[in-house]
């Protein structure tokens, strides 16, 4: 069990970096808790004794939302389940909700956080890869010398490692910040044991938008997790398929192409199967919700990716 | 420690308390308010039993540290039916037969009703998809989502009221009619107390120290540590055993805590109760055992082989128990025999994980009585046992069984109430043992992970002419039910089929994993699987459809089994024509299909799951309408 003395909930960010500095090295962040109420069990870390616990999702700013036509910014604790609730989030951020509905259950999504999820930095997590595919950007913030300071970077130069990201002691992530992309079709691919509830043994987040005449690539993004220790995006498919025109043969050949990248110590074999299977599968829903018809994809080629 | 205070609206009451900061909402409403509709199934956000709306959002109440339900409004299942009137939902989950054990009912019951608020409209695999965070281990979850369709419709005016009444019912006619189950209401609302959802005044709280090491000596216990922390009440080891310590389904070679070794990882050593289960906790850090390692058995090939350790002395071949079974003359039987198949089958171990952890509550009446109350699927021969482990008569031994939260044979065993019993008679106060998920799977009995090597005889035109079966069977490091399970694996694994020469021995071995034990079927599934596999063989092999090469075995109305059971009748044929027609089966031998399969995709069958369902309605929705 995760056991505490003390469970803060500051009202503002100044608030929250004042109980970190007066706590500094025995205290710990809690958004959602979904990540670290589960890991202080036994077989996992056991009983855990963590002074003093700081809840920031009643922070407002962690909660904050703006979309524009370029740029979509949302808080760090965003619960995953917002992607859900309505069209208009998901249609600035096409990767976002499909990777949604398969994540957890409905009701982890409430309480589990964009953020949590980020920092928490799962090789399986499964909101990174459709992030990266949406140019991602991470804001930290800190307290130095009685000022917030605040610096960005990019989402796959933040996560580093399994459970390793860039984020100092003292700092907080406060929010994050992604390519609006209305008008993209997006898609997200998951293997894992089971339909709900389930930690992914891969996955793959597409995002594709069709040319003016519908029948060629304007832009392809993909990332995948679950192959390597980071999530990365496939600049190479990425870059084969731009510009070109939509063929069954031309998808065969990109979803070839990141087999090779498979490094994961275990199942080796199975996870390059099922990587060229899901490249395509991905490929093929993205592409059908950016709207093309089956004269461009046949039915049948679908049927048998789908 | 700084307390928490918690002012929240709960069941639309104000509350007002004062909380631990460490408490999970799931602790705060059941330990502190008494709202035991929510339960606690696994602790780790998997299976839902413990759902809870927390500002109209369904939220999975074990991963909710207390401090966030300060300023909230809570409702628990036990809000759903005001007075007396279950609502629609809990009416139309007693109408459909939804709930078995009903462990996860309260679950199910909010995460329907969470889907129901969610979207009146949604279609069977919307609904599908919203109660997915939610496991279900008895109902099954067709019954469920009938259910929450049934009070869509109802809802929706699209069905009348009197659908969720009462159904007709032939006149006196019970075997054979769809009756509504009595306690079903009681499951429905969350009203039911399994044993983890009962309290005495005065009770303590027992963790339990357990073994790290799959085989060791154990040098010494030091309690005394333990013993002189504040708070705690009271600690007991085998020392603390009055009678003749030792329990089983067969033979009683298993001690209330491990003495003088420890077999398994996960065996008790030793026990704590305190008011406080967090300072049981931390008490249990405090026993100070010294262990002297010895080499451990992990699989059946080390537990037979030459100078192997011996894990228990009056079984020095570490054998728990062999079943051979002989019938006519097996090596006539295979001379005589056109085909010869044979093959070599392995099963593992399965874990029951039913949704309720086991519990109990055990305390000393005003009369003496000794009195236990858990879901115990075996009280009346726990009460034998327990009589004679602390020396008193069987009068003064009482066991009641609680509503049992699911137990498919892995609660037959006594691994906890010993405990119970023996720290409610050194501090003569009622105390409760509440297992983890965790300690529930580390420390209960499993399926028996099996070998099976089965050599069969055939004729060309199907008949099973010689029978050769033997499995070996890893039982772990205590007996349970593995006699019964050997008994019934050996007396079922030839199948229902005519048979003239017979060999079966099937064995069950110790070893220090954790032991294995009754899971439902008892063994017969391990041997019948190897019988059914090598029969589907010998179908492709004999040019056969294996439907008809199992009816041409197939034991009819009068037939003798292999133990000289008579049958007066037989449901094999039955059952075949059935299950062929149920699965849409094309006849023909298995190598015989074609390209395209006619049996795909007919009544019954369905695609593969998938999720996503909820998009056709989220587009539908109107952006301004979304909550910021
Ligand atoms: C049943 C179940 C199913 C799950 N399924 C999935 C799944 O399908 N896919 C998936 O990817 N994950 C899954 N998870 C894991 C988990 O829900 C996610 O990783 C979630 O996004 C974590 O967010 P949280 O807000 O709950 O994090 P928390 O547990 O609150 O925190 C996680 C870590 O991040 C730190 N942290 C959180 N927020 C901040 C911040 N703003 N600044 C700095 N540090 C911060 C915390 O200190 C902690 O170390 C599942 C978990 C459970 C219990
Ligand atoms: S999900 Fe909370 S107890 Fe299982
Ligand atoms: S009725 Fe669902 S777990 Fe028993």
């Amino acid at each position: 069990m995760l056991h505490c003395d003390t469970y803060l909930t500051p009202a503002s960010l100044d608030e929250a970096f004042d109980a970190m500095a007066a706590h500094q090295g025995r205290c710990r962040i809690v958004a959602g808790a979904t990540d670290l109420l589960p890991w202080a069990r036994e077989g996992r870390a056991g009983d855990v004794s963590i002074p003093v616990l700081i809840d920031i999702t009643r922070i407002p700013e962690m909660n904050e939302r703006r979309i524009d036509d370029k740029r979509v910014r949302l808080g760090a604790a965003t619960p995953i389940q917002r992607f859900l609730d309505g069209p208009s989030l998901g249609r600035a951020l096409p990767g976002m909700p499909r990777c949604a509905v398969w994540f957890a259950d409905d009701q982890i999504r409430e309480s589990a956080t964009v953020g949590g999820n980020i920092v928490n930095a799962s090789p399986a997590g499964d909101c990174i890869p459709p992030l990266i595919a949406h140019e991602a950007e991470v804001e930290l913030a800190a307290k130095r010398d009685g000022k917030i300071v605040r610096r960005r970077m990019k989402l796959d130069q933040f996560v580093r490692g399994p459970s390793r990201t860039a984020i100092e002691e003292g700092e907080l992530l406060t929010a994050f910040e992604c390519d609006a992309l209305a008008g993209y079709g997006g898609s997200f691919e998951k293997v894992g044991h089971r339909r709900s509830l389930v930690i992914s043994v891969a996955c793959i987040a597409a995002l594709v938008k069709l040319d003016d005449s519908g029948r060629g690539f304007e832009d392809v993004r993909l990332a995948i997790a679950g192959v390597g220790p980071v999530p990365q995006r496939l600049s190479d498919v990425e870059e084969f398929l731009r510009a070109a025109p939509i063929s069954q043969e031309r998808l065969e050949q990109a979803a070839e192409m990141p087999v090779a990248r498979v490094q994961s110590r275990t199942r080796q074999a199975y996870r390059r199967e099922v990587l060229r299977g899901f490249v395509m599968r991905g490929l093929i829903n993205a592409l059908r919700r950016a709207g093309a018809g089956p004269e461009i994809l046949a039915p049948e080629l679908e049927a048998s990716y789908v | 420690m700084s307390e928490l205070r918690i002012e929240a609206t709960i069941n639309g009451r104000k509350v007002k308390r004062t909380a631990q900061p460490h408490q999970r909402l799931l602790d705060f409403l059941r330990d502190d308010l008494h709202l035991t509709g929510a339960k606690e199934g696994c602790g780790a956000g998997e299976c839902g039993t413990c759902s809870v709306f927390v500002d109209g959002v369904l939220k999975k109440s074990c991963l909710v540290p207390v401090g966030k339900a300060q300023g909230t409004n809570i409702e628990t299942v036990e809000s759903l039916a005001m007075g007396n009137d279950l609502s629609v939902l809990q009416q139309a989950f007693h109408k459909a037969g939804a709930s078995q054990c009903g462990y996860c009912i309260p679950g199910m019951v909010m995460a329907a009703t969470a889907a129901m608020r969610a979207n009146p409209f949604a279609g069977r695999e919307e609904i599908k998809e919203r109660l997915g965070g939610n496991i279900c281990r008895c109902t099954g979850y067709q019954k469920i989502i009938d259910a929450v369709e049934l009070a869509r419709d109802v809802q929706n005016g699209r069905l009348p009221i009197s659908a969720l009444a009462e159904l007709d019912q032939e006149d006196g006619k019970f075997i054979g009619a769809n009756i509504r189950r009595l306690d079903a209401p009681s499951k429905v609302s969350g009203a039911l107390k399994y044993a983890a959802d009962m309290t005495m005044p005065n009770m303590l709280h027992l963790q339990v120290l357990r073994s790290p090491h799959p085989h060791a000596r154990i040098v010494s216990i030091d309690t005394s540590q333990a013993e002189a922390m504040d708070g705690v009440e009271g600690v007991i080891t085998c020392a603390d055993v009055p009678g003749e310590d030792g329990f089983g389904v067969f033979v009683h070679d298993q001690p209330i805590m491990a003495r003088d070794k420890v077999r398994y990882v996960g065996e008790a050593v030793a026990a704590v109760a305190s008011e406080d289960p967090v300072i049981a906790r931390r008490a249990l850090e405090k026993i100070k055992v010294v262990y002297e390692p010895l080499p451990a058995l992990f699989d059946i090939d080390a537990a037979m082989a030459k100078d192997a350790p011996v894990l228990h002395d009056y079984a020095p071949d570490n054998v728990t128990k062999h079943i051979p079974i002989r019938v006519g003359d097996i090596e006539q039987g295979f001379a005589e025999s056109d085909l010869v198949i044979e093959e070599t089958y392995s099963t593992q171990a399965i874990e029951h994980a039913y949704l309720e952890p086991e519990a109990g509550l055990a305390y000393v009446d005003p009369d003496g009585v000794v009195t236990v109350i858990s879901p115990s699927q075996n009280i009346t021969h726990h009460r034998h046992m327990l009589s004679k482990i602390i020396a008193q008569p069987i009068n003064k031994v009482r066991f009641i069984m609680s509503p049992v939260g699911g137990g498919f044979g892995g609660k037959e065993d006594m691994i906890y109430q010993g405990m119970l019993a023996l720290m409610a008679m050194k501090t003569r106060r009622p105390v409760r043992l509440v297992f983890t998920r965790e300690e529930s799977i580390a420390s209960t009995a499993k399926r028996h992970p099996s070998r099976t090597v089965l050599k069969m005889g055939l004729m060309s035109d199907g008949r099973i002419r010689a029978l050769q079966l033997n499995m070996i069977c890893d039982g772990g490091a205590y007996g349970l039910s593995s006699e019964g399970v050997m008994r019934k694996a050996a007396i079922l694994g030839a199948g229902p089929y005519n048979i003239p020469h017979l060999r079966v021995d099937t064995l069950a071995l110790y070893t220090n994993n954790t032991p294995s034990g009754a899971f439902r079927s008892f063994g017969a599934l391990q041997t019948q699987f190897a019988t059914e596999t090598t029969l589907d063989m010998a179908a492709e092999r004999l040019g056969l459809d294996p439907f008809e090469i199992r009816r041409v075995n197939a034991m009819r109305n009068g037939a003798t089994t292999h133990t000289k059971q008579k049958l007066k009748s037989v449901s094999l044929l039955r059952v075949l024509e059935a299950a062929a027609k149920g699965s849409n089966w094309e006849a023909g031998i298995p190598t015989s299909r074609g390209d395209t399969r006619t049996d795909m995709g007919g009544e019954g069958l369905r695609p593969a799951c998938t999720l996503g369902a909820r998009f056709e309605t989220i587009e539908a929705t109107e952006p301004q309408s979304e909550v910021a």
